[in-house]
């Protein structure tokens, strides 16, 4: 009897105590994503390349301010318009040991651009690295990159690759490169539970980091988890209980729990995605642009922001966030105007209002909901119709062929932080991106001209001028840009949230 | 009995598998949107790494090629690269199957240990208060939303009182080499005790939320069952006969009640494993529903047309299984 009586109170204490020491160098984060693999070169995911990020390095990163800073690579100089020139840091070793040398580097930039480079396939990140055509081994440390034609992003675009060491992917094969790690990040694999968690400890021999971001040397923490907690209740509530230190896409209205928790606190970045309100261009009222500027004075989007979004967002009268390269600072905004509105709806054939359909996803129904609200003053009845993502997508991303809907409230990510990303894929005639059949030649030809001009503030310039016929043309309603929340634990130090949607956790540190 | 009647029962799986694979397939096809589109989001990309990867994907093939060459590969196992993961869909399924396995079996048994003895009891003891209060229990059971409940168990047990972690599947101390692949198997095998409790710990609330409909269900039915039990002529005259209520019940009531109970269970199992994707979702348990609803919002059909094929497998044997169970239970049915 009291030989099972001390078991179970042995039993009972070690599940009950938590070795809090182990704790305290464990760093967790709620994630809403799995990695879909952990082969840097095989996906086309910014949750992947989040995760993928603590274990590979590459060339360049970017700091928190977004510039484009030295990673793996000590410096590098355009020697002309398409040929540029890497020196690698020395002393760099990957997981296992073994050196970083150019031929990594050749093979790594090799594997993401040549056709079925890898085992058959096509790597998905190949257009990211638009036209580079060859890299060529100078010596151990040197690099050149040889582009096709001049391409002045080249640098703003390489954080977007990692290096992979070539000896390790001839040894595991491509199939072996989903699941096998070798990196030189500050964190080395140690287990990936699909599905459920991807666990990583600190490398001690990491070389240091980005020179350029402080502090450097090894990672702080021991050990890293990106748990997945796909439910957005569920991934709050795992920051509230303790379970995790750092959560990402915290939703708006999840914001006062976490603020009243005294454990935990709210941080925000300016986002880089662009919410706006695609209208038809071609057919139905939309394409009248008295009705566009109509619905654009109907509007009170500040109040949607205020009341909607707990001010957590960016007012913007174009496409371009904020602070991007390019954005026209000086863009007239059509001012919240209820009798203008109705006046411009009645020039336009409509003086007792206008009716019309409104598609939006589940996520921003409410989002919906409030506009329509709001837009019933100003004369527009707007119908909210909620439908899945993907189908909207086919109905309103045509290239060019008929759109088969009045307005979507959508928004387009801007990852590569470049108007290139953004700009021409929901403006240019017929793009991918294009939800209004907006056709308009002019526009075309400036962002043609700007794919190709190497000078930046010329760039900026193109740009801006685009920017400013699109704002008289309004194609779409543009609402704000959202700030990217996260819930962090008051024991976190050493991390901010990044508009990159990075979560790099080489200097965070747990108190 | 046995082997003949077994593999009757496997050949009756193959129209049954091909029409499934026709119907999602047909289905899958007239559904809009694009898993390229959808792969690459809003990302830069040029027409050239769309078609190589629409070509990656075997998009580029006429629909009736594409299906043949999936039946042709699926008879060697071979069900083609997932879009989504670009791996193979047998492994990315492989590796999630476990856990919804362990999940389901989980919620089976809490349904079946809560479910009989509180059925019983409830007839036995018809219209007292414990019968009463088990009918309106399990009428609240079959009607809260899985999804609702969860959170407010989560809330409770894992936010106010931290009794209970709220997400996942086991912490990182937990490891043991896998024999089942099943945690709470593998590490009692291994004499893991504290990993043991951890993958317990884990798994009481997703179990209590995704068991709690089938287990007010099989109250039920195990109630009805056995109050029309219990009425029959033989159980009267075995009163008759003097022998005690006990005995009457476990040795005559029981087994003949049971039988509606076995069957409903069986049946219902099948839709627990279908049916955990909410419960996966809120949870953030790693299991096969939840890749399989991941997988629909992308479009990735290869690793959709497996786990359906894999489902109509799992049912077909479960009604075999729930069979043979009725005719274990019930002599006079021969299967």
């Amino acid at each position: 009897m009291k030989r099972s009586t001390t078991l179970l109170a042995l039993v009972l204490a070690s599940a009950l105590a938590l070795p809090t020491a182990m704790q305290a160098q464990e760093l967790r984060v709620g994630f809403t994503l799995d990695a879909l693999t952990l082969d840097p070169a095989n996906h086309r995911n910014r949750e992947t390349e989040t995760i993928i990020r603590n274990m590979f390095d590459g060339l360049v990163t970017r700091d928190s301010d977004m510039n484009v800073v030295p990673e793996l690579a000590e410096s590098w100089t355009a020697i002309d318009p398409t040929t540029y020139e890497f020196k690698l840091r020395p002393g760099v070793t990957f997981h296992d040991g073994s050196p970083l040398t150019a031929a990594d580097v050749k093979f790594s930039l090799d594997r993401l651009t040549k056709e079925n480079a890898m085992g058959g396939q096509t790597s998905p990140r190949q257009s990211l690295l638009g036209p580079l055509k060859e890299v060529v081994v100078v010596d151990d440390l040197t690099v050149r990159l040889i582009l096709e034609s001049a391409w002045p992003i080249l640098p703003a675009m390489l954080p977007f690759q990692e290096l992979v060491s070539q000896a390790h992917v001839e040894a595991v094969g491509q199939e072996g490169m989903a699941e096998a790690v070798n990196g030189t990040g500050p964190f080395k694999l140690v287990e990936w539970r699909k599905g459920d968690s991807v666990i990583m400890e600190r490398f001690d021999g990491y070389y240091g980091g980005a020179t350029d971001i402080a502090p450097l040397g090894k990672a702080c923490v021991e050990r890293v988890i990106f748990k997945v907690i796909p439910e957005n209740s569920s991934r709050v509530a795992a920051l509230l209980a303790g379970d995790v230190h750092i959560i990402n896409s915290l939703p708006t209205h999840l914001v006062g729990q976490v603020e009243a928790n005294p454990d935990t606190t709210v941080m925000a970045v300016n986002g880089t995605r662009t919410s706006y309100i695609a209208l038809n261009n071609q057919t139905g009222p939309f394409a009248d642009i008295r009705v566009r500027h109509a619905l654009a004075h109907a509007v009170d989007r500040q109040l949607i922001v205020d009341k909607i979004l707990n001010g957590n967002a960016a007012l913007t009268n174009g496409i371009l966030s904020p602070d991007a390269l390019g954005k026209n600072k000086n863009l007239p905004a059509y001012e919240y105007d209820v009798d203008k509105a109705k006046a411009l709806l009645a020039e336009a054939g409509f003086p007792d209002g206008l009716e019309v359909t409104m598609d939006v996803d589940g996520a921003n129904k409410e989002i919906a909901e409030a506009i329509s609200a709001v837009a019933s003053k100003g004369g527009f009845q707007i119908n909210v119709v909620v439908g899945e993502g993907s189908m909207l997508t086919t109905r309103y991303r045509t290239k060019g062929e008929p759109i088969d809907g009045q307005m979507w409230l959508t928004s387009w990510g801007n990852g590569s932080m470049d108007p290139v990303g953004i700009f021409v894929p929901t403006h240019r005639t017929a793009d991918r991106g294009n939800s209004s059949g907006y056709s308009n030649t002019e526009v075309d030809a400036l962002l043609d001209a700007a794919n190709i001009e190497t000078d930046r503030s010329k760039r900026a310039d193109l740009y801006s001028q685009a920017e400013a016929i699109v704002n008289a043309d309004l194609p779409k309603l543009y609402l704000w840009v959202a700030q990217d929340l996260y819930g962090v634990s008051t024991k976190l130090t050493g991390w901010r949230p990044s508009p990159d949607s990075r979560i790099n956790l080489h200097d965070a540190c747990l108190k | 009995m046995g082997l003949g009647k077994f593999i009757e029962r496997l050949l009756q799986l193959i129209p049954v598998l091909l029409g499934v694979s026709i119907i999602v397939f047909v289905m899958m096809l007239f559904t809009p949107g694009d898993p390229v589109a959808i792969m690459l989001g809003d990302q830069h990309v040029t027409e050239e790494l769309e078609n190589a990867l629409r070509h990656d994907m075997g998009l580029d093939l006429p629909p009736h090629q594409r299906f043949f060459k999936f039946l042709s590969n699926a008879l060697t196992l071979d069900f083609g690269l997932s879009y989504y993961h670009r791996q193979p869909v047998w492994d990315v399924i492989a590796s999630r199957l476990p856990a919804t396995i362990e999940l389901s079996l989980a919620a089976l048994v809490f349904a079946l240990v809560v479910s009989i003895p509180l059925g019983v009891l409830a007839a036995v003891h018809k219209n007292s208060l414990l019968d009463r209060i088990a009918t309106v229990t399990s009428l609240f059971g079959v009607s809260l939303p899985g999804f609702w409940f969860g959170i407010l168990l989560i809330i409770f047990f894992a936010v106010n009182m931290h009794w209970l972690p709220v997400a996942g599947r086991a912490g990182f101390e937990s490891e043991v080499a896998p024999i089942t692949h099943l945690l709470l198997i593998d590490s009692l095998l291994r004499g893991r005790i504290d990993a043991f409790w951890d993958a317990l710990r884990h798994l009481i609330l997703p179990t209590i939320t995704l068991g709690l409909p089938m287990a007010s269900i099989l109250t039920r039915v195990t109630r009805a069952s056995m109050l029309d039990v219990l009425n029959r002529d033989y159980i009267t005259f075995a009163e008759a006969k003097g022998l005690s209520k006990t005995k009457i019940l476990i040795k005559h009531a029981l087994k003949n009640a049971l039988i509606p109970t076995v069957t409903v269970a069986a049946i219902e199992t099948g839709s627990l494993l279908g049916g955990n994707m909410v419960v996966e979702t809120v949870f953030g348990w790693p299991g096969l529903g939840r890749l399989v609803v991941e997988s629909i919002f992308v479009r990735n059909y290869p690793l959709i047309q497996a786990a359906v094929l894999f489902y109509a497998v799992t049912y077909v044997m479960l009604n075999f299984f729930a069979d043979i169970l009725y005719t274990m239970l019930n002599p006079r049915v021969k299967l």
